[in-house]
């Protein structure tokens, strides 16, 4: 009678083990992804992430596995590692001065999207540019 | 004579050994203070050229700016941790490297902001982690910041390895490439017009400095 009991937890908890396993495999599972050499080509990366080694789900997550489907990230993505945009304002705050810290401008504040200047497939767009013609390249480097 | 010596010895055993673990305890206490005694922002700002990074640094919660007040010191993350005679001579090293060029280089062509790039040359990781120990667990993360963690674990010993400063870029300074602009400004437009910022920035230090 011991032995069945015994037997009957035993098993119990092997089932429960074996469901937490799938459980957690559902839960891990990001698309294998291969980052070939013309995948890397037509979706270059910027030099200071490329430096880091991301995979494309690392900021496409949730998007499945098909690289010619993913959809831009918006700002929540971009700042769930770079924090805040009033913490990048802050980190240009000598530019403040003179009131030429694009993350922080007079006519805008810390409040443009990211995407308005940033691009991490291709050239950056300084928005500053449109009217800032001739002073942005005083101001400040090329946008990254 | 080296005969005799031996003799002397051999018959004041317990006395020759008092003397060697006397003179044991009294080299390692003077090791031990002159080490600890040489490891702060104020010792360490006398010959580094590092005013704008210590000035930074008292910003940062590294610093003592946090809700607390705890402060690491310079060589807490600056020096290697994992084998005590790498860290003595890592210190000798660049006790002497920094004096010279304070005493005779030419401290006005470092052009700082390029060696922020070297920041994970300069900061040991295994310093960030010996006191931020439960990094890849630790819940007041956020979920990006643990799977980035994990991803920082994956590149471990791999030709890809990063290190924790390639993203926290001003860890322990907070404000840092301002700082330096204060300082010497990374562009043309802005030399000149920063120097109230710097003189606000040395008034400060110096206050800290006194404490």
């Amino acid at each position: 009678m011991r032995s069945k009991k015994t037997l009957l937890a035993l098993g119990f908890f092997l089932i429960l083990g074996v469901m937490s396993l799938v459980g957690s495999e559902v839960n891990a599972s990001s698309p294998q992804l291969k980052i070939t050499p013309e995948l890397k080509e037509k979706f270059t990366l910027k030099p200071h992430h490329e430096k880091l080694s991301f995979k494309c789900v690392d900021c496409h997550e949730g998007q499945g596995d098909d690289p010619e489907n993913f959809k831009a990230i918006d700002d929540k993505g971009c700042l769930s590692c770079h924090k805040t945009k009033q913490y990048l304002a802050d980190r240009l705050k000598f530019m403040d001065n003179l009131h030429t810290n694009p993350h922080n401008s007079i006519h805008d504040g810390p409040k443009l999207y990211c995407d308005e200047c940033h691009f991490e497939h291709k050239k950056s767009d300084n928005m500053c540019l449109s009217c800032h013609s001739n002073d942005v390249k005083l101001w400040m480097r090329p946008t990254p | 004579m080296i005969k005799k010596i031996f003799l002397i010895i051999k018959n004041n055993m317990l006395l020759t050994v008092l003397v060697g673990v006397l003179v044991g305890l009294l080299s390692s206490w003077i090791l031990y203070e002159g080490l600890h005694r040489t490891s702060d922002d104020k010792f360490c700002v006398v010959c580094h050229e590092m005013k704008p990074m210590v000035a930074a640094y008292h910003n940062d919660v590294h610093g003592g700016a946090g809700k607390i007040g705890i402060k690491v010191t310079c060589v807490t993350c600056h020096l290697p941790h994992d084998n005590v005679f790498a860290y003595i001579a890592t210190k000798a090293r660049n006790g002497a490297v920094e004096g010279a060029i304070h005493f005779f280089g030419n401290v006005d062509a470092i052009d700082w902001q390029a060696n922020r790039a070297n920041r994970a040359h300069f900061v040991k990781d295994e310093a960030c982690v010996g006191c931020h120990t439960n990094y890849k667990t630790n819940e007041a993360i956020s979920e990006q910041g643990r799977k980035m963690h994990a991803h920082y674990d994956s590149l471990k010993d791999t030709a890809k390895e990063i290190s924790c400063a390639s993203c926290h870029v001003e860890v322990g300074h907070k404000g840092l490439r301002s700082m330096l602009n204060y300082y010497k400004p990374e562009y043309e437009y802005y030399k000149g017009k920063l120097d109230k910022k710097k003189e606000e920035a040395e008034k400060k230090l110096a206050e800290e400095l006194k404490k």
